[in-house]
């Protein structure tokens, strides 16, 4: 299976299949997010700040 | 990616075997100077790195280590597009040899670029622990080919790999045993998932991360090993990777570890010293490194880095070594609470120190290859060699005098009532285990260039030159 060019680093059947799993699930909730926040803010509510600017850091 | 051994290449190069899996490009060092050959096979990858933003973003937040592009003659012409040279991290450390919150750190900062490059079109094709050095105090990805151009509907090509360097170590450490990231000088790729799943307790399955990253993950691995499976393409969605990739972090950012049956704080604080004796010791690593200004030091049973601030407070890059993970851990945090830019520690054991491991065991260079320091640091911890291991003051001696220019040692005598406490449960089979028969054992192989007696108690430090550093 060769998603990039250049898949040097086997990803692994069983592994492959069970992400694809479990994001599917996860990214049920991403979207639900996703929607939740534009009805929030259709009824004037600040969109979060992203975590993005957060670094790598455990507390 | 990392470190000296190296194999000859042509126009006076030196290859980097670490890097040698990588068909992007490879790192090599010429005149003594660290850079990065990029392949044309990975031109359009890295140029979207730098034209995104990414690269900028990235360095800002202090998660990609700095390069510049320079005009230096390839050392494999046929397949190069540029030469970089990257910003040198001042000590390669490896997974197995940090503390819990310097391998969570690690993790958290391979998720957030993952995520980060996932917002400006990229994604992160290699999570290995090996790519993360501590550079400045921070966890910091310095293999700057790590990326690729993300493409909707692929899953992440490293999530495995993730898992088994990240998440099952730090599992097993929080929930089973600390010393357990040991696993990982064995399993170079990480710990094998349903290894990690077999040690782990049953509890582990209540916890939806590690159930399915770690348990379900395992089994999967086992339920299609041998089978080629092709899944649909585009049968991820962007959204399904962020929930992948927050999913992780959740499950990283919950393990937590604190020693057991201790008081955080006071961890260290049980000594047999008196006050006096304490501040008179600082102050001679100070002023004994302030005179000498060495570029790296090495406190060789540095506890939580008491004497290694000292010594770091010249200027040094200091790494401050110790076998238990609690006294690294806590010093860990001091470096981060204070924001402290040249202290590295680590865990090792003086007695068995990190071998060279890999292919040919060329890709991580042992404890010794990656010396020598300026300077060693050797306080309160040659009773414990000589004593507890039987290890003879020479060859201590000799030990000592391939690690570095100069070392500053305390000898500990038999009345020191730690010394008691060792020999309490043993036969004294050390007669010459006294101050003149230490001194007779180093003179083979340094010069002694003081010595003083440190004030309230019956130690003397002293300050050496070995004999055959020119």
């Amino acid at each position: 299976m060769h998603f990039s060019p250049l898949p040097y680093l086997d990803p692994g059947s069983g592994s492959l299949l069970i992400q694809i799993a479990i994001a599917a699930i996860l990214g049920i909730g991403v979207a639900l997010r996703a929607s939740w926040g534009s009805i929030k803010k259709l009824f004037g509510a600040k969109p979060k700040a992203e975590d993005d600017d957060t670094d790598g850091e455990s507390s | 990616m990392t470190t000296p051994m190296a194999n000859q290449a042509n126009s006076g190069s030196r290859q980097l075997s670490a890097s040698f899996r990588d068909p992007s490009g490879f790192l090599f060092t010429r005149n003594g100077i660290l850079y990065r050959q990029i392949n044309r096979a990975y031109a359009e990858d890295y140029a979207r790195l730098m034209d995104s933003g990414l690269y900028e973003k990235l360095v800002k937040a202090n998660l990609l280590i700095p390069h510049v592009e320079v005009d230096q003659a390839p050392a494999e012409k046929e397949a190069a597009f540029k030469v970089v040279q990257p910003e040198r991290a001042p000590f390669i450390s490896y997974p197995y040899e940090w503390s819990f919150s310097q391998l969570k750190d690690a993790a958290l900062a391979t998720l957030s670029i993952h995520k980060r490059a996932l917002k400006l079109g990229m994604s992160l094709k290699d999570a290995s622990a090996y790519n993360i050095q501590f550079v400045r105090g921070k966890a910091m990805l310095i293999d700057t080919l790590s990326f690729e151009i993300y493409k909707e509907g692929e899953p992440w090509i490293a999530y495995k790999q993730f898992c088994q360097h990240f998440l099952a170590p730090l599992a097993l450490m929080s929930y089973r045993d600390i010393r357990l990231n040991q696993l990982l000088r064995i399993y170079i790729d990480g710990v094998p998932l349903d290894l990690a799943s077999a040690l782990l307790p049953f509890r582990t399955k209540l916890n939806f991360g590690l159930l399915t990253h770690i348990h379900v993950h395992a089994d999967s691995q086992k339920r299609y090993s041998n089978k080629v499976v092709e899944p649909r393409k585009g049968v991820m969605s962007q959204q399904a990777m962020i929930g992948l990739i927050e999913s992780l972090e959740a499950a990283i950012r919950k393990l937590s570890w604190t020693p057991a049956g201790t008081e955080w704080g006071a961890y260290y604080e049980a000594t047999n010293y008196s006050d006096a004796a304490f501040e008179h010791k600082k102050q001679l690593v100070r002023e004994w490194t302030a005179e000498k200004k060495p570029n790296l030091v090495w406190d060789l049973g540095g506890n939580t880095g008491i004497f290694s601030r000292e010594a770091a407070s010249s200027g040094a890059f200091t790494v401050s070594f110790d076998i238990d993970p609690a006294a690294v851990e806590q010093n860990f945090q001091v470096v981060k609470k204070n924001k402290e830019q040249n202290l590295l520690p680590l865990v090792l054991d003086l007695t068995n120190p990190s071998p060279a491991i890999g292919w040919d065991l060329t890709e991580r260079d042992s404890f010794g290859q990656r010396g020598p320091a300026d300077m060693a640091l050797a306080l309160a911890v040659i009773h414990h060699l000589a004593i507890s291991n039987n290890v003879p003051l020479s060859q201590l001696a000799q030990f000592f005098a391939a690690r570095a220019k100069w070392l500053i040692i305390e000898f500990v005598p038999k009345s020191d009532s730690q010394v008691k406490r060792l020999l309490a449960s043993r036969k004294d089979i050390f007669p010459s285990y006294t101050k003149d028969g230490f001194e007779e054992a180093f003179k083979r192989y340094f010069k002694i260039l003081k010595v003083e007696a440190v004030r309230d108690s019956e130690r003397h430090l002293y300050l050496m030159e070995t004999l055959h550093n020119g």
